[in-house]
Protein backbone atom coordinates (compact mmCIF):
# COMPACT_ATOMS: atom_id res chain seq x y z
CA UNK A 1 0.00 0.00 0.00
CA UNK A 2 2.34 2.45 0.87
CA UNK A 3 5.15 3.09 -1.46
CA UNK A 4 8.97 4.26 -0.33
CA UNK A 5 9.39 7.54 -1.56
CA UNK A 6 12.70 8.23 -2.42
CA UNK A 7 11.85 11.73 -0.37
CA UNK A 8 11.22 10.00 2.84
CA UNK A 9 14.74 8.49 2.87
CA UNK A 10 16.21 11.58 2.08
CA UNK A 11 14.50 13.18 4.70
CA UNK A 12 15.64 10.64 7.48
CA UNK A 13 19.11 10.93 6.17
CA UNK A 14 18.75 14.80 6.69
CA UNK A 15 17.31 14.37 10.37
CA UNK A 16 19.57 11.33 11.47
CA UNK A 17 22.40 13.95 9.86
CA UNK A 18 21.27 16.87 12.58
CA UNK A 19 18.88 18.31 10.39
CA UNK A 20 15.59 18.76 12.46
CA UNK A 21 13.25 20.00 10.12
CA UNK A 22 13.58 17.26 7.99
CA UNK A 23 11.16 15.61 9.79
CA UNK A 24 8.29 17.88 9.32
CA UNK A 25 8.41 16.65 5.84
CA UNK A 26 7.45 13.40 6.89
CA UNK A 27 4.90 14.21 9.18
CA UNK A 28 3.24 16.45 6.79
CA UNK A 29 3.30 13.52 4.06
CA UNK A 30 1.56 10.62 6.69
CA UNK A 31 -0.34 12.48 9.05
CA UNK A 32 -3.72 12.00 7.07
CA UNK A 33 -3.16 8.41 7.07
CA UNK A 34 -1.79 8.04 10.56
CA UNK A 35 -4.84 10.44 11.53
CA UNK A 36 -7.71 8.08 9.34
CA UNK A 37 -6.49 4.70 10.71
CA UNK A 38 -5.78 6.02 14.67
CA UNK A 39 -9.88 7.32 14.59
CA UNK A 40 -10.99 4.15 13.54
CA UNK A 41 -9.26 2.40 16.32
CA UNK A 42 -10.00 4.77 18.70
CA UNK A 43 -13.25 5.74 17.61
CA UNK A 44 -12.52 9.70 19.28
CA UNK A 45 -11.01 12.34 16.95
CA UNK A 46 -9.30 14.07 20.53
CA UNK A 47 -7.64 10.48 21.22
CA UNK A 48 -7.08 10.39 17.10
CA UNK A 49 -5.08 13.83 17.50
CA UNK A 50 -3.19 12.11 20.31
CA UNK A 51 -2.40 9.29 18.72
CA UNK A 52 -0.71 10.72 15.69
CA UNK A 53 1.37 13.20 17.58
CA UNK A 54 2.35 10.06 20.03
CA UNK A 55 3.20 8.15 16.74
CA UNK A 56 5.32 10.64 15.27
CA UNK A 57 7.14 11.04 18.39
CA UNK A 58 8.27 7.96 18.66
CA UNK A 59 9.08 7.48 15.14
CA UNK A 60 11.74 10.46 15.72
CA UNK A 61 12.96 8.63 18.83
CA UNK A 62 13.25 5.28 16.99
CA UNK A 63 14.33 6.90 13.74
CA UNK A 64 18.02 5.45 14.39
CA UNK A 65 16.71 1.92 14.26
CA UNK A 66 14.74 2.59 11.05
CA UNK A 67 16.44 0.24 8.54
CA UNK A 68 16.78 2.16 5.31
CA UNK A 69 15.46 -0.63 2.79
CA UNK A 70 11.99 -0.36 5.25
CA UNK A 71 9.28 1.67 3.61
CA UNK A 72 8.60 4.85 6.16
CA UNK A 73 4.90 4.75 5.65
CA UNK A 74 4.16 1.12 6.93
CA UNK A 75 6.76 1.83 9.80
CA UNK A 76 5.24 4.62 11.36
CA UNK A 77 1.89 3.33 9.88
CA UNK A 78 2.68 -0.01 12.60
CA UNK A 79 3.87 2.79 15.48
CA UNK A 80 0.63 4.23 15.02
CA UNK A 81 -1.75 1.38 15.45
CA UNK A 82 0.24 0.05 18.73
CA UNK A 83 -0.37 4.06 20.16
CA UNK A 84 -4.19 4.00 19.03
CA UNK A 85 -4.11 -0.08 20.62
CA UNK A 86 -2.60 1.57 23.65
CA UNK A 87 -4.86 4.82 24.03
CA UNK A 88 -8.16 2.06 23.75
CA UNK A 89 -6.90 -0.07 26.51
CA UNK A 90 -5.68 3.07 28.68
CA UNK A 91 -9.40 4.75 28.03
CA UNK A 92 -10.71 1.53 28.92
CA UNK A 93 -9.21 0.34 32.29
CA UNK A 94 -10.14 4.10 32.83
CA UNK A 95 -12.80 3.60 32.44
CA UNK A 96 -13.29 0.37 34.42
CA UNK A 97 -11.89 2.18 37.45
CA UNK A 98 -13.78 5.02 37.27
CA UNK A 99 -17.04 2.49 36.94
CA UNK A 100 -15.29 0.66 40.19
CA UNK A 101 -15.17 4.34 41.83
CA UNK A 102 -19.04 5.29 40.61
CA UNK A 103 -20.11 1.66 42.14
CA UNK A 104 -18.99 2.74 45.72
CA UNK A 105 -20.58 6.57 45.71
CA UNK A 106 -24.30 7.38 46.37
CA UNK A 107 -23.76 10.47 43.30
CA UNK A 108 -26.83 9.74 40.96
CA UNK A 109 -24.93 11.45 37.86
CA UNK A 110 -21.89 9.04 38.42
CA UNK A 111 -24.75 5.84 38.63
CA UNK A 112 -26.29 7.09 35.37
CA UNK A 113 -22.72 7.43 34.08
CA UNK A 114 -22.53 3.68 34.67
CA UNK A 115 -26.02 2.69 34.18
CA UNK A 116 -25.48 4.18 30.30
CA UNK A 117 -21.91 2.87 30.18
CA UNK A 118 -22.37 -0.78 31.21
CA UNK A 119 -26.36 -1.16 29.93
CA UNK A 120 -26.02 -0.84 26.05
CA UNK A 121 -29.35 -0.95 24.88
CA UNK A 122 -30.12 -0.12 21.24
CA UNK A 123 -32.68 2.26 22.09
CA UNK A 124 -30.41 3.99 24.55
CA UNK A 125 -27.39 4.10 22.42
CA UNK A 126 -29.24 5.86 19.44
CA UNK A 127 -30.05 7.97 21.73
CA UNK A 128 -26.55 9.02 23.04
CA UNK A 129 -25.29 11.92 21.48
CA UNK A 130 -21.55 10.42 22.79
CA UNK A 131 -21.29 7.50 20.86
CA UNK A 132 -23.60 8.80 17.87
CA UNK A 133 -24.16 5.67 16.21
CA UNK A 134 -25.04 1.74 16.53
CA UNK A 135 -22.21 0.46 14.73
CA UNK A 136 -19.89 2.26 17.00
CA UNK A 137 -21.21 1.10 19.92
CA UNK A 138 -21.11 -2.27 18.50
CA UNK A 139 -17.13 -1.30 18.17
CA UNK A 140 -17.15 -0.14 21.18
CA UNK A 141 -18.31 -3.90 22.48
CA UNK A 142 -15.07 -5.45 20.74
CA UNK A 143 -11.77 -5.43 23.11
CA UNK A 144 -9.03 -3.37 22.25
CA UNK A 145 -7.66 -6.47 20.04
CA UNK A 146 -10.46 -7.36 17.97
CA UNK A 147 -11.58 -3.98 17.53
CA UNK A 148 -7.64 -3.25 16.02
CA UNK A 149 -7.60 -6.39 14.03
CA UNK A 150 -11.68 -5.79 12.92
CA UNK A 151 -10.71 -2.03 11.59
CA UNK A 152 -7.10 -3.45 9.83
CA UNK A 153 -9.09 -6.22 8.21
CA UNK A 154 -12.37 -4.85 7.14
CA UNK A 155 -11.51 -1.16 7.03
CA UNK A 156 -7.64 -1.11 6.45
CA UNK A 157 -7.55 -3.76 4.01
CA UNK A 158 -4.69 -5.58 5.66
CA UNK A 159 -4.26 -8.83 5.66
CA UNK A 160 -3.74 -11.22 8.61
CA UNK A 161 0.21 -10.72 8.31
CA UNK A 162 0.02 -7.42 8.38
CA UNK A 163 -2.47 -6.85 11.06
CA UNK A 164 0.10 -9.76 12.87
CA UNK A 165 2.93 -7.45 12.44
CA UNK A 166 0.60 -4.52 13.44
CA UNK A 167 -0.30 -5.92 16.20
CA UNK A 168 2.96 -8.37 17.61
CA UNK A 169 1.30 -11.95 17.09
CA UNK A 170 1.04 -14.59 15.12
CA UNK A 171 -0.98 -13.94 11.54
CA UNK A 172 -3.54 -17.03 12.94
CA UNK A 173 -4.30 -15.18 15.88
CA UNK A 174 -5.08 -11.90 14.23
CA UNK A 175 -7.37 -13.78 11.99
CA UNK A 176 -9.09 -15.56 14.98
CA UNK A 177 -9.72 -12.26 16.65
CA UNK A 178 -11.19 -10.53 13.09
CA UNK A 179 -13.28 -13.81 13.54
CA UNK A 180 -14.52 -13.03 17.00
CA UNK A 181 -14.58 -9.62 15.93
CA UNK A 182 -17.12 -10.44 13.32
CA UNK A 183 -19.11 -12.80 15.22
CA UNK A 184 -19.62 -9.74 17.95
CA UNK A 185 -20.65 -7.35 15.38
CA UNK A 186 -23.20 -9.39 13.94
CA UNK A 187 -25.10 -9.93 17.54
CA UNK A 188 -24.21 -6.40 18.36
CA UNK A 189 -25.93 -5.27 15.49
CA UNK A 190 -29.08 -7.45 14.95
CA UNK A 191 -31.16 -5.53 16.97
CA UNK A 192 -31.11 -2.48 14.94
CA UNK A 193 -31.40 -4.82 11.42
CA UNK A 194 -34.71 -5.90 13.33
CA UNK A 195 -35.84 -2.55 14.37
CA UNK A 196 -35.74 -1.57 10.43
CA UNK B 1 -21.85 -30.25 4.64
CA UNK B 2 -22.58 -26.56 5.10
CA UNK B 3 -20.19 -23.90 5.23
CA UNK B 4 -19.07 -22.66 8.63
CA UNK B 5 -19.41 -18.90 10.11
CA UNK B 6 -15.84 -19.08 9.64
CA UNK B 7 -15.15 -20.23 6.22
CA UNK B 8 -18.07 -17.25 5.34
CA UNK B 9 -15.78 -14.72 7.33
CA UNK B 10 -12.76 -15.80 5.58
CA UNK B 11 -14.78 -15.87 1.99
CA UNK B 12 -15.42 -11.99 2.45
CA UNK B 13 -12.11 -11.59 2.96
CA UNK B 14 -10.69 -13.53 0.43
CA UNK B 15 -8.80 -15.85 2.71
CA UNK B 16 -9.53 -19.34 3.10
CA UNK B 17 -9.84 -22.24 0.67
CA UNK B 18 -11.77 -19.20 -1.54
CA UNK B 19 -12.86 -21.76 -4.74
CA UNK B 20 -14.49 -24.75 -2.49
CA UNK B 21 -16.43 -21.95 -0.56
CA UNK B 22 -17.82 -20.37 -3.39
CA UNK B 23 -18.53 -23.70 -5.58
CA UNK B 24 -20.63 -24.68 -2.34
CA UNK B 25 -22.65 -21.31 -2.40
CA UNK B 26 -23.88 -22.06 -5.76
CA UNK B 27 -25.05 -25.41 -5.11
CA UNK B 28 -26.58 -24.32 -1.53
CA UNK B 29 -28.82 -22.15 -1.29
CA UNK B 30 -29.13 -21.82 2.29
CA UNK B 31 -25.93 -21.03 2.94
CA UNK B 32 -26.06 -18.61 0.06
CA UNK B 33 -28.72 -16.74 2.36
CA UNK B 34 -26.21 -17.27 5.25
CA UNK B 35 -23.28 -15.77 3.06
CA UNK B 36 -25.45 -12.54 1.74
CA UNK B 37 -26.76 -11.64 5.52
CA UNK B 38 -23.05 -11.53 6.29
CA UNK B 39 -22.00 -9.35 3.55
CA UNK B 40 -25.15 -7.01 4.96
CA UNK B 41 -23.63 -6.91 8.50
CA UNK B 42 -20.45 -5.87 7.66
CA UNK B 43 -21.58 -3.72 5.05
CA UNK B 44 -23.09 -1.52 7.85
CA UNK B 45 -19.79 -1.35 9.59
CA UNK B 46 -18.81 0.79 6.92
CA UNK B 47 -20.57 3.46 7.43
CA UNK B 48 -18.27 4.60 10.22
CA UNK B 49 -15.87 6.95 8.56
CA UNK B 50 -13.38 8.85 10.18
CA UNK B 51 -13.74 12.68 9.96
CA UNK B 52 -11.81 14.82 7.25
CA UNK B 53 -8.76 16.65 7.90
CA UNK B 54 -8.12 19.80 5.92
CA UNK B 55 -4.62 20.37 4.03
CA UNK B 56 -2.72 21.82 7.68
CA UNK B 57 -3.38 19.37 9.42
CA UNK B 58 0.42 17.76 8.78
CA UNK B 59 1.66 21.15 9.70
CA UNK B 60 -0.10 21.62 12.51
CA UNK B 61 0.92 17.95 14.11
CA UNK B 62 4.65 18.75 13.23
CA UNK B 63 4.61 22.26 14.66
CA UNK B 64 2.62 20.44 18.25
CA UNK B 65 5.46 18.23 18.13
CA UNK B 66 8.34 20.06 16.90
CA UNK B 67 9.36 21.36 20.19
CA UNK B 68 9.68 18.67 21.69
CA UNK B 69 12.41 16.46 19.40
CA UNK B 70 16.06 16.88 20.78
CA UNK B 71 18.43 16.91 17.10
CA UNK B 72 20.09 14.49 16.64
CA UNK B 73 23.90 14.65 16.81
CA UNK B 74 25.81 15.65 13.74
CA UNK B 75 28.47 12.87 12.82
CA UNK B 76 31.90 14.49 13.35
CA UNK B 77 34.97 13.64 11.45
CA UNK B 78 37.46 11.66 13.30
CA UNK B 79 40.57 13.55 14.27
CA UNK B 80 44.25 11.60 13.69
CA UNK B 81 44.28 11.31 17.73
CA UNK B 82 40.53 9.41 17.80
CA UNK B 83 41.94 6.94 15.50
CA UNK B 84 41.89 3.37 16.42
CA UNK B 85 45.86 2.83 15.69
CA UNK B 86 45.96 5.81 18.15
CA UNK B 87 44.70 4.39 20.89
CA UNK B 88 46.12 1.47 20.37
CA UNK B 89 49.60 3.09 20.69
CA UNK B 90 48.46 5.14 23.73
CA UNK B 91 47.40 1.46 25.80
CA UNK B 92 50.12 -0.41 24.57
CA UNK B 93 52.40 2.61 26.10
CA UNK B 94 50.70 2.62 28.87
CA UNK B 95 51.05 -1.07 29.64
CA UNK B 96 54.59 -0.76 29.33
CA UNK B 97 55.21 2.24 31.85
CA UNK B 98 52.89 0.14 34.33
CA UNK B 99 55.15 -2.87 33.98
CA UNK B 100 58.39 -0.82 34.40
CA UNK B 101 56.86 0.93 37.30
CA UNK B 102 55.79 -2.09 38.96
CA UNK B 103 58.94 -3.74 38.36
CA UNK B 104 61.23 -0.63 40.10
CA UNK B 105 58.50 -0.86 42.75
CA UNK B 106 59.41 -4.46 43.41
CA UNK B 107 63.02 -4.05 43.45
CA UNK B 108 62.56 -0.79 46.26
CA UNK B 109 60.68 -3.23 47.99
CA UNK B 110 63.26 -5.86 47.80
CA UNK B 111 65.42 -3.44 49.52
CA UNK B 112 62.93 -2.63 52.02
CA UNK B 113 62.67 -5.77 53.71
CA UNK B 114 66.32 -6.56 53.67
CA UNK B 115 68.12 -3.92 55.26
CA UNK B 116 70.83 -5.29 56.79
CA UNK B 117 72.03 -7.37 53.76
CA UNK B 118 72.03 -4.17 51.84
CA UNK B 119 74.03 -2.74 54.62
CA UNK B 120 76.59 -5.00 54.75
CA UNK B 121 76.68 -5.13 50.84
CA UNK B 122 77.40 -1.20 50.97
CA UNK B 123 79.79 -1.76 53.62
CA UNK B 124 83.28 -0.24 52.60
CA UNK B 125 86.04 -2.92 53.26
CA UNK B 126 88.39 -2.20 55.06
CA UNK B 127 91.90 -1.17 53.24
CA UNK B 128 93.95 -3.98 54.65
CA UNK B 129 91.91 -6.67 54.34
CA UNK B 130 91.98 -5.82 50.33
CA UNK B 131 96.03 -5.81 50.85
CA UNK B 132 95.69 -9.24 53.17
CA UNK B 133 93.87 -12.39 52.49
CA UNK B 134 91.95 -13.13 55.67
CA UNK B 135 93.03 -16.93 56.96
CA UNK B 136 91.38 -17.98 60.43
CA UNK B 137 92.39 -20.69 62.24
CA UNK B 138 91.39 -22.08 64.80
CA UNK B 139 94.24 -22.80 67.54
CA UNK B 140 92.35 -25.36 69.49
CA UNK B 141 91.09 -27.36 66.43
CA UNK B 142 94.84 -27.31 65.26
CA UNK B 143 96.23 -28.78 68.27
CA UNK B 144 93.45 -31.22 68.13
CA UNK B 145 94.02 -32.36 64.84
CA UNK B 146 98.10 -32.13 65.81
CA UNK B 147 97.41 -33.94 68.84
CA UNK B 148 95.03 -36.88 66.84
CA UNK B 149 98.40 -36.70 63.79
CA UNK B 150 100.66 -37.30 66.52
CA UNK B 151 98.93 -40.22 68.07
CA UNK B 152 98.09 -41.94 65.25
CA UNK B 153 101.79 -41.42 64.50
CA UNK B 154 102.71 -42.87 67.66
CA UNK B 155 100.64 -46.03 67.17
CA UNK B 156 101.57 -46.35 63.32
CA UNK B 157 102.41 -49.80 62.31
CA UNK B 158 105.80 -50.22 61.23
CA UNK B 159 105.01 -53.05 59.09
CA UNK B 160 102.28 -52.11 57.21
CA UNK B 161 102.24 -48.45 54.63
CA UNK B 162 98.85 -48.48 54.01
CA UNK B 163 98.65 -44.99 56.46
CA UNK B 164 101.49 -43.74 55.02
CA UNK B 165 100.23 -41.76 52.30
CA UNK B 166 97.14 -40.46 54.45
CA UNK B 167 99.07 -38.91 57.09
CA UNK B 168 101.68 -37.72 54.66
CA UNK B 169 98.66 -35.31 53.90
CA UNK B 170 97.46 -34.80 56.92
CA UNK B 171 100.77 -33.44 57.66
CA UNK B 172 101.16 -31.16 55.24
CA UNK B 173 97.68 -29.97 56.00
CA UNK B 174 98.55 -29.25 59.62
CA UNK B 175 101.96 -27.62 58.50
CA UNK B 176 100.88 -25.19 56.35
CA UNK B 177 98.10 -24.26 59.56
CA UNK B 178 100.84 -24.32 62.03
CA UNK B 179 102.81 -22.01 60.36
CA UNK B 180 99.94 -19.79 60.56
CA UNK B 181 99.80 -20.66 64.48
CA UNK B 182 103.63 -19.70 64.66
CA UNK B 183 103.82 -16.30 63.40
CA UNK B 184 100.31 -15.57 65.41
CA UNK B 185 102.11 -16.65 68.38
CA UNK B 186 105.33 -14.90 67.17
CA UNK B 187 103.57 -11.68 67.33
CA UNK B 188 101.37 -12.04 70.70
CA UNK B 189 105.03 -12.83 72.44
CA UNK B 190 103.70 -16.18 73.47
CA UNK B 191 107.03 -18.26 73.66
CA UNK B 192 105.76 -21.33 75.56
CA UNK B 193 103.44 -21.57 72.51
CA UNK B 194 106.17 -21.00 70.08
CA UNK B 195 108.36 -23.04 71.16
CA UNK B 196 105.74 -25.78 71.22
CA UNK B 197 104.68 -24.45 67.70
CA UNK B 198 108.29 -24.67 66.23
CA UNK B 199 108.80 -28.72 67.79
CA UNK B 200 105.65 -28.89 65.88
CA UNK B 201 106.96 -28.01 62.95
CA UNK B 202 110.10 -29.62 62.77
CA UNK B 203 108.06 -33.24 62.99
CA UNK B 204 105.46 -32.14 60.76
CA UNK B 205 108.05 -30.60 57.68
CA UNK B 206 109.75 -34.10 58.25
CA UNK B 207 106.07 -35.97 57.73
CA UNK B 208 105.28 -34.19 54.81
CA UNK B 209 108.81 -33.97 53.36
CA UNK B 210 110.57 -36.73 53.59
CA UNK B 211 111.72 -38.22 50.42
CA UNK B 212 110.02 -41.42 49.16
CA UNK B 213 107.11 -40.50 51.12
CA UNK B 214 106.60 -42.50 54.68
CA UNK B 215 107.77 -46.19 55.35
CA UNK B 216 108.63 -48.01 58.27
CA UNK B 217 112.18 -46.01 58.96
CA UNK B 218 111.30 -42.60 58.48
CA UNK B 219 107.86 -43.47 60.54
CA UNK B 220 110.29 -44.83 63.34
CA UNK B 221 112.65 -42.28 62.93
CA UNK B 222 109.72 -39.82 63.49
CA UNK B 223 108.56 -41.57 66.17
CA UNK B 224 111.68 -41.69 68.03
CA UNK B 225 112.13 -37.97 67.27
CA UNK B 226 108.31 -37.09 68.85
CA UNK B 227 108.78 -38.88 71.66
CA UNK B 228 112.52 -37.08 71.96
CA UNK B 229 111.35 -33.54 72.09
CA UNK B 230 108.21 -34.56 73.69
CA UNK B 231 106.06 -33.08 71.43
CA UNK B 232 102.74 -34.96 71.92
CA UNK B 233 103.02 -33.72 75.59
CA UNK B 234 103.54 -30.32 74.87
CA UNK B 235 100.89 -30.43 72.57
CA UNK B 236 98.30 -31.72 75.25
CA UNK B 237 99.16 -28.98 77.53
CA UNK B 238 98.66 -26.01 74.87
CA UNK B 239 95.05 -27.87 74.14
CA UNK B 240 94.25 -27.52 77.82
CA UNK B 241 95.67 -24.41 78.04
CA UNK B 242 93.90 -23.16 75.44
CA UNK B 243 90.38 -24.47 75.93
CA UNK B 244 90.53 -22.83 79.28
CA UNK B 245 91.72 -19.93 78.55
CA UNK B 246 88.61 -19.61 76.02
CA UNK B 247 86.36 -20.79 78.89
CA UNK B 248 87.40 -17.46 80.29
CA UNK B 249 87.69 -15.03 77.79
CA UNK B 250 91.43 -14.39 78.10
CA UNK B 251 92.39 -15.49 74.55
CA UNK B 252 89.67 -15.21 71.36
CA UNK B 253 88.81 -18.84 70.45
CA UNK B 254 90.08 -18.04 66.62
CA UNK B 255 94.11 -18.28 66.91
CA UNK B 256 95.17 -15.82 64.54
CA UNK B 257 95.22 -13.74 61.16
CA UNK B 258 97.51 -12.73 58.79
Amino acid sequence: MFRMDKNDHAAIQAVLAGDKDAYGALVVRHSHILFRVAYRITGNEADADDVVQEAFLRGYRKLEGFESRANFGTWIYRIAVHCALDKVQHRRRVEANLAGRVGDTNDPELDQLQVADQAAGPDRLLLSGEIGSMQEAALHSLTATERTAFVLRHMEDRTTAEIGAALGIEPNAAKQAVFRAVRKLRRRLAPLRVAT
Amino acid sequence: MHVTEEEMIGQVYGEGNWAAVERHLDDCPECAEAFAKLQRDLAEVDQVVAPARDAQYGERVWAAIADSLPVYAREKKKRWWESGLYKGLSYATACALLVACAFYAGQLWEQHKQPGIAAVKQMPVPQQTKQQPIVVVVLGDHLDRSERFLVQLKHADLDSTAMASPMRDEARSLLAANKVCRKNAAQSDDKELTTALDHLDSLLADAANTPGGLNSQSIARLQDEMNREGVLFEVRVLRSRVTHRAGTGDIPAKGGTI
